[in-house]
């Protein structure tokens, strides 16, 4: 069992679950699973990132959507450019967006608690309201038009959805397992250092600008990932992908599926999406029936849903005395 | 006893039996549901704003919708297939509008109604782009949408009134009160984002193009859904402007006319807002003031026609409320759709866009009481557009003057040409 407690079990477990996803999504064929798994993959990866600062290092950033929304818009426009390759446009968008994390974080990661969570919020309205002014460019309020070309590479045509649900699970799993060794990693070990006593770690000699820098860039880059497969789903990019209220979606999955889980973020995210879709379909007033069930939900486990079934199974352990 | 092995239970016999009883009485009984069962209904999706604040808009869309539905459901239908309409509340998002249209088309609609503005009308437009599911965008004014070929494909129409025809009317109409009036003096004052830019923008080129020596001597650009005029009212009064352009819309303009009022504004200059005359606005404002220039974006009194009057009427009765420009365009969108589907004969998408493609229908709400759907860029031509000036009671707009088509397309395709479109 030694041999799959570390990178490789992650990577068999993402194996496996990316298998399961594909089996479902070809063998069922459903429109609505094809589409649940492309926003899963999504919206999955933008909370996974977002948690690696907020679970792993403690920093609750208001303002993740940024990375969001820069990762759409700078994929968007290289591909509308022409002459990109898919794999090229997705690496230089990441890129892009690592750069914007780095020159944000480098002024952010400087304060802590609601004075970091203010000032990227602050940013992040900054760039939509770039967004928003800069017509020409983005297409203002009305975002990129025109829709975003996707040449097939290597057998993928992200054209078709099936195609485009198997590459965003890919994306998700491939995150997840790298993203897993982060926290893994002394890198990660020197984060949860810095969450629970930052003094004690700065005395250990321990740079807390830079391992919070690192953080910062690390969960942008992703965050701009799963931008760029939200650009690929709409077929363009628009101002709300980087407005406050994305950002505070992608908080809320986190607190549904839980801080201190792994995977509590995913479980959020897909919970929050199964939710969200149901209830607009039989109910106009969405806002008071999604707030309620989260509220009850929140109210009633007082914490996310896979923390609350992991202490639940712990705890079932420790009265059996295992 | 060897019989009773299942004491209690049926006995396949008793099943067998129950269900053969079962069919017949379905067959015999109830022989519409037999040979209703190859009559699907016509299914439409329609995602659309029914929450957030611009939802009065989208729920009169919506209304409008059903009503109009019902009508031809009530008449047979197409050969006894009724519409079905799936609504849904997109919130004003872009994804949410565009996951919604890829969910319905999912779920097997044979047309999509986009009842969204410009921004998720887009967003819905690059789905059915791949999809090539039959699109009627029932709300987006922005031009670009039909008038950029690159933006054109066989399946989407669009059935709302267009930027730059609202644009070339206000121009014109603007122009002969320039002329009779000497208004060389003028200011904006517009939303800041890019319908408001791009529609004041458009207005000032045409104002100019007949009228050449007017001066805009001042701009002012409050942010949308601002709730405080008062920085940019000082601007106008301290402008001196003898005539004042708005492209500021419901809520927005309710709170500028209140406000602009309180400083006796409308006395000093002649004002020109493009989107007054809706039930929206009209019926918000607590003292209407006398003389403002609007185009009409709904009146039940203009066009002029006892279908329009009719149409307001059973509308104001079956919703206790007023129509808007998103309830007739609606409205077309549903008269044109079941014009196309009597015509074919089924729901065949590729029949049905070459029956809309250059489709004449009558309408309440066409300036000669029809209105096309133009064959070269699939979009609504023909529809009454007139500009009149406020009154303070019904029907709150007078002296409505309508708007010449043949010199709309004129312009319009100069201005096509202009931006390498034509």
């Amino acid at each position: 069992m030694s041999r799959f407690s570390g990178w490789r079990g992650d990577v068999l477990v993402a194996l496996i679950a990316f298998s399961l996803v594909a089996a479902l999504s070809l063998g069922v064929g459903s429109h609505a699973l094809i589409d649940f798994i492309i926003r899963l993959g999504i919206f999955g990866l933008l909370a996974l990132s977002l948690n690696l600062l907020i679970g792993t290092a403690g920093l609750v950033s208001f303002g993740h959507a940024a990375f969001f929304g820069s990762g759409a818009y700078a994929f968007g426009l290289l591909m509308q450019s022409g002459g990109w390759s898919v794999p090229a446009a997705v690496l230089a968008a990441l890129t892009g967006s690592a750069l914007l994390a780095l020159v944000i974080g480098v002024l952010c990661v400087r304060l802590s608690e609601i004075y970091f969570a203010f000032l990227t919020l602050a940013f992040q309205m900054l760039i939509h309201s770039m967004v928003i002014s800069w017509v020409s460019l983005t297409g203002g309020d009305q975002g990129l038009m025109g829709g975003i070309p996707k040449p097939p590479f290597l057998g993928v045509e992200l054209a078709r959805p099936a195609h485009l649900a198997l590459f965003s699970a890919f994306c998700l799993a491939l995150s997840a397992v790298l993203l897993r060794q982060v926290i893994r990693s002394p890198f990660g070990v020197a984060l949860r250092m810095l969450r629970d006593n930052p003094q004690r770690a700065a005395f250990l000699g321990l740079s807390v600008f830079r391992y919070r820098l690192g953080a910062f860039v690390i969960a942008g880059t992703f965050a701009g990932l799963a931008g760029v497969l939200m650009a690929l789903y709409v077929s363009g990019a628009f101002p709300t992908f980087l407005y406050w209220t994305t950002s505070g979606e992608a908080l809320f999955m986190i607190m549904l599926g839980g801080i201190g889980t792994f995977l509590g973020p995913i479980l959020g995210a897909a919970v929050f999406l199964f939710l969200s879709d149901r209830i607009s379909g039989f109910t106009e007033h969405h806002g008071l029936f999604f707030g309620a069930i989260l509220l009850l939900l929140v109210l009633g486990l007082r914490k996310g849903m896979l923390d609350w079934a992991v202490d639940a199974w712990r705890a079932r352990g420790k009265g059996r005395g295992v | 006893m060897m019989l009773k092995t299942h004491p209690g239970g049926p006995s396949r016999r008793g099943i067998l039996m129950a269900s053969a009883g079962l069919g017949a009485v379905a067959v015999t009984g109830f022989p519409m549901i037999a040979s209703g069962q190859g009559r699907r209904p016509i299914r439409i999706g329609m995602p659309t704003i029914l929450s957030g604040r611009v939802a009065q808009l989208g729920i009169s869309s919506r209304d409008a919708v059903l009503m109009e539905v019902d009508k031809f459901n009530a008449e047979g239908g197409l050969d006894g297939r009724p519409i079905e309409m799936i609504i849904r509340d997109s919130r004003g998002v872009p994804a949410e509008a565009a996951r919604l249209a890829r969910e319905m088309i999912s779920d097997g609609v044979d047309i999509l109604f986009d009842g969204e503005p410009s921004s998720g009308g887009f967003a819905v437009h690059e789905v059915v782009r791949e999809t090539g599911t039959l699109t009627l965008h029932i709300n987006t004014e922005t031009s670009a949408m039909s008038a950029d070929p690159r933006q054109r494909f066989w399946n989407a129409f669009r059935v709302a009134r267009q930027g730059i025809h609202d644009s070339v009317a206000g121009g014109v109409y603007a122009a002969e009160i320039v002329k009779a009036r000497n208004l060389r003096r003028w200011m904006t004052i517009s939303p800041d984002y890019a319908y408001g830019r791009d529609t004041t923008a458009e207005f000032v080129e045409y104002l100019r193009y007949f009228t050449p020596d007017v001066q805009v001597v001042g701009e002012t650009w409050p942010k949308l859904f601002q709730p405080d005029y008062t920085e940019n009212v000082t601007r106008l009064a301290q402008g001196r402007p003898q005539a004042v352009y708005s492209c500021l819309w419901a809520g927005d303009l309710v709170a500028f006319v209140e406000q602009a009022a309180l400083y006796g504004l409308f006395s000093q200059s002649q004002y020109f807002a493009v989107n007054m005359a809706d039930y929206t606005t009209l019926k918000q404002i607590k003292q209407l003031p006398r003389g403002v220039h609007s185009g009409n974006r709904y009146l039940s009194s203009y066009p002029p026609q006892p279908a329009n009057a009719a149409f307001a009427r059973d509308y104001n009765r079956r919703f206790n409320n007023y129509p808007t420009n998103w309830a007739w365009q609606a409205a077309t969108a549903v008269h044109l759709t079941t014009a196309a589907l009597k015509k074919v004969g089924g729901t065949d998408p590729r029949q049905l866009a070459a029956a809309l493609k250059g489709l004449t229908i009558d309408s309440p709400f066409g300036a000669d009481g029809k209105v096309t759907m133009r064959a070269e860029d699939q979009t609504l031509v023909g529809y009454a557009i007139g500009w009149g000036t406020t009154i303070p009671t019904e029907p709150y707009v007078e002296g409505i003057q309508t708007a010449n088509w043949s010199q709309i397309f004129q312009l319009e395709q100069e201005w096509k040409k202009g931006k390498g479109w034509a």
